[in-house]
């Protein structure tokens, strides 16, 4: 038995899952007819950026990141979701799931289990990218 | 503004736009996806992102195609985007040490903490044209089984680390309040600014105007010459964090690329601590190494010469590319009154020569009356 995820963590594997399977697993949830409220309706805009830089420790803004949120009420628990992109189906999918979990409703594991392969699929992802990458370490010679 | 407005044309200016449309979205020739801009013009892209001050790839790839492969008029209209969108939130101050490294060299110690990471790059190859007709066949590769990836090799310690602990480095930390960024997409930055505007000014600032400004703060006429050495350079991923509505806790959305620069700058002044360096940075979207190695120059260059010459005024008011672009376009437009006036004051000092009676008394023209 693997301990539920943290709200925080499971927003930010919910941000980095496929829409596909998104979309399918919020059908699914709202197949049993729950009463579902879209809060917010999805919305498309931007986060702004600021950085802290190392020299000074000054902050300045980079710029923007587009994103989409969406926030939702399912039998009487609010789900919110915010990813980066512009894809307003998948935020609001993401958020169904959110506030499943959050009502601890009957399909709260199936999210959690998705956003470990979520988590799996991105290990994954970085080990494939380093096996690219790992060749490229290079130690010049000093010219004496 | 001097030019006069102009009325009419409108059938032409539909027909010509319609040209462009047509010209571009129905040659006989493959539709160029935005999948396919992302993937092998990347390098276009991440620029587009960075002057337009929006990071999407598959955004800034639209606005890439639809400006016909122009990079300042895609940045553009991925700004006027920018401008329609509501900002949903403003994220937690990112701390470039979190970066997951692609590519990191320290041209400056040859061995630094962690690797030096070549990652995807041509700099040490010859630059020889290849024009193949068609798409070339894929080499053998055979992806080796490196071990693990270690904390150093995700994230190594910055060069900047080493030189404060040799004792090599000013130490600037703590001699700024937490004061709030400037905003430049509300107000315009005008000299004298804060270092947070002039930083964000360069990362969206047109990539050859700040590689221009750079050279000249090297090689022009205002007299800063500098040692210039690149301490360090990286391309990678940065996590965005926002704060999470219901328990206020930051919660990661996302990553996005950046290229990062630290500049060394060996300190000569009669006023400076000539026994250590100084240090500049640059940050900016995507993968683009010429910008943030200026910026890096450019931010330490301003730190010194900044206030007392042009430099802060020329990065701060000189550097954007719509800016400046723009202005310089907008001479297109009819200027038929201005040139009118400026014809018919020739023809009155003519007149007046013929007269004997000698031109009237100069009136100076307003900041920009001539345009």
């Amino acid at each position: 038995m693997t301990d539920p995820l943290g709200r925080e963590e499971r927003c930010g594997l919910l941000a980095e899952a496929e829409p596909g399977e998104l979309r399918a697993l919020a059908d699914a949830c709202l197949a049993d007819g729950a009463d579902v409220r879209v809060l917010l309706a999805p919305e498309v805009g931007c986060v702004q950026t600021q950085v802290r830089e190392p020299v000074a420790g000054e902050r300045f803004l980079l710029g923007d990141v587009l994103a989409c949120r969406a926030e939702v009420e399912l039998a009487g628990h609010r789900g919110w979701a915010m990813r980066l992109g512009d894809d307003r189906a998948a935020v609001l999918a993401a958020a169904v799931l959110d506030a499943e979990v959050e009502a601890g409703r009957a399909r709260a594991a199936e999210v959690d289990e998705l956003c470990r392969e979520v988590a799996r699929r991105l290990v994954e992802r970085e080990e494939r990218e380093w096996a690219e990458l790992a060749p490229t370490v290079v130690e010049f010679e000093e010219l004496t | 503004m001097g030019y006069s407005g102009a009325r009419g044309g409108l059938e032409a200016i539909l027909a010509a736009e319609d040209l462009v449309r047509r010209a571009r979205d129905h040659a006989p020739v493959a539709w160029a996806d935005t999948e396919q801009i992302v993937a092998r013009f990347r390098l276009a892209v991440d620029r587009v992102m960075g002057e337009a001050g929006l990071f999407d790839e598959d955004t800034a790839a639209a606005a890439f195609r639809q400006a016909e492969g122009d990079p300042l008029e895609a940045s553009h209209l991925l700004r006027a985007y920018r401008s329609t969108l509501p900002r949903l939130a403003v994220g937690e101050p990112v701390d470039p040490d979190d970066m997951l490294i692609l590519r990191r060299i320290v041209p400056a110690f040859r061995e630094p903490d962690g690797p030096q990471l070549l990652g995807r790059t041509t700099d040490y190859t010859g630059r020889l044209l290849e024009k193949p007709t068609a798409r070339p066949e894929a080499d053998e590769h055979v992806a080796g089984t490196p071990k693990p990836r270690t904390d150093e090799q995700r994230r190594p310690r910055r060069f900047l680390d080493l030189l404060r602990d040799l004792g090599l480095a000013v130490d600037h930390r703590g001699e700024a309040e937490d004061a709030e960024p400037f905003d430049l997409t509300r107000k315009p930055a005008r000299p004298p600014a804060p270092r947070s505007a002039a930083l964000a000014a360069m990362a969206r600032a047109e990539t050859g105007a700040l590689v221009s400004l750079w050279y000249r703060s090297i090689l022009g006429p205002d007299g800063n010459l500098h040692e210039v050495t690149l301490g360090e350079v990286r391309h990678g991923r940065l996590p965005l964090r926002v704060k999470h509505p219901h328990t206020g806790n930051p919660v990661a959305v996302g990553n996005f690329r950046v290229t990062e620069a630290e500049a060394i700058e060996d300190l000569n002044g009669a006023e400076e601590d000539r026994s250590r360096f100084d240090v500049g940075y640059g940050l900016c979207f995507g993968h683009n190494e010429r910008k943030a190695i200026a910026m890096a120059n450019l931010d330490i260059a301003n730190r010194r010469f900044g206030k007392s010459g042009p430099l802060e005024q020329l990065l701060l008011l000189t550097t954007d590319g719509l800016d400046s672009g723009g202005f310089l376009e907008h001479l297109k437009l009819p200027h038929y009154v201005t040139f009118r006036s400026m014809v018919e004051r020739k023809r009155a000092l003519q007149a007046a020569a013929g007269t004997g009676e000698g031109p009237a008394p100069r009136q100076s023209e307003p900041f920009g009356g001539q345009c």
